[in-house]
């Protein structure tokens, strides 16, 4: 079990390194899918919200496109997992010369770092018997580890998974030169997720 | 010197007020030319984070005023002054005051259809006025620019009017404004 549980996290991290995580889950053998905890994959109206202190005041933003897998089995956590693809050059701050200077290399860095992602290959209950996602946020070429707290809904279609955590810019190298103070832009970034997800066929 | 006013003379909270906002105004034009010429970036963003601060204290300064205003009784035109000067102090006096919420207001829906928050020295974070649009964010840059070549306009004929109280009617029209002058 645990070989092939290493396994599929082999297979998820590929995918999230790949132009087409979605596309590589959905082309992997029906028996994989159904050894395991059932398939999820993103739907419509899915939002990634991200609120920042600027100046004194929380400004907030987002990432138009991302890809969320998530695999899921409320009885087999273990089996769970979750996958996230963040395409860093969709953020949308309402403001262009702010978004283009987010993209730039002492910030996001979007040249050189496109994409960011989340890779779980397992959930958890932690002590309070909430559900989380133990895993690892890549984010501007930085890996490190991040515990996200799920809440997971069942809807008509799927599942609707939400939630919000904290991370601090500067863990992952976001704030190069004169953007590495924090006295008008906060290293504290909060994130909220809201995200529609649709039962895969034959998952 | 008495706070309050008199009908005769300003007390020291007007004149406190008065000269307060000007020295406030005259710091937002010097810090709003200096953000003008930098690109975006932490000397800009804290530039434009006084430029707000002060903008909001200023807004919250002329609502004083106002009130205080009419607590007050306000002292009266010299009485040699003649009908058409006392229409255009009346004008330019109002206009004036009109600017005082025009220009902050205009700055202040600026900042929410950039999205870009406004908080009154770190301490508050004041509600967004507008959703974020750059249509409604360059409308208002207009306005909050045009505002202030407006601005000087009025201020340039409100002291020429007060200059000639003081050196061609020779009353205290001028002299009663001025900080330390005793009221009569």
């Amino acid at each position: 079990m645990t070989n092939y549980l290493s396994a599929l996290a082999a297979l998820l991290v590929a995918g999230g390194a790949s132009a087409e995580p979605a596309a590589k889950l959905a082309a992997a053998p029906a028996g994989t899918h159904l050894a395991g905890a059932p398939h999820y994959h993103q739907g419509p109206g899915s939002t990634l919200t991200f609120t920042f202190d600027q100046a004194g005041a929380a400004s907030q933003g987002s990432f138009k496109q991302f890809t969320t897998d998530l695999a899921f089995d409320e009885q087999n956590l273990a089996g769970s997992s979750l996958d996230v693809k963040v395409q860093i050059s969709s953020l949308d701050t309402q403001d262009k010369d702010r978004d283009q200077t987010l993209a730039g290399a002492d910030l996001f860095d979007v040249q050189k770092f496109p994409d960011a992602t989340f890779v779980a290959s397992s959930l958890a209950r932690n002590a309070n018997g909430k559900v989380e996602a133990a895993g690892k946020l890549t984010l501007r070429g930085v890996t490190r580890d991040l515990r996200i707290p799920l809440v997971i809904k069942p809807t008509a279609t799927g599942l609707e998974l939400t939630g919000e955590t904290s991370i601090n810019r500067l863990d992952y190298g976001i704030g190069q030169g004169e953007w590495k103070s924090t006295e008008w832009v906060g290293d504290t970034v909060k994130l909220n997720y809201k995200v529609a997800l649709i039962k895969a066929a034959g998952g | 010197m008495t706070l309050r006013n008199t009908t005769t003379a300003w007390g020291s909270v007007s004149k406190a007020l008065h000269w307060l906002i000007v020295l406030l105004i005259i710091t937002q034009w010097v810090i709003a030319s200096r953000a003008e010429s930098l690109p975006l970036g932490v000397a800009k963003l804290e530039a434009l984070a006084w430029h707000k601060s002060f903008g909001i204290t200023i807004l919250g300064l002329a609502l004083i005023r106002i009130v205080w205003r009419l607590m007050n009784p306000t002292p009266e035109l010299a009485s040699v002054t003649k009908p058409w000067e006392r229409v255009l102090a009346r004008v330019s006096h109002f206009l004036l005051y009109a600017l005082l919420f025009a220009i902050p207001l205009t700055g202040w829906m600026m900042s929410s259809a950039r999205n870009f928050p406004v908080s009154w020295f770190k301490l508050v974070q004041l509600p967004d006025l507008v959703a974020p649009s750059q249509q409604m964010y360059e409308l208002m840059h207009s306005l909050h620019v045009g505002l202030n070549v407006a601005l000087p306009v009025i201020a340039l004929l409100h002291i020429a009017g007060a200059l000639k109280h003081h050196f061609i009617d020779r009353n205290d029209v001028l002299k009663r404004m001025l900080p330390f002058s005793g009221a009569k």
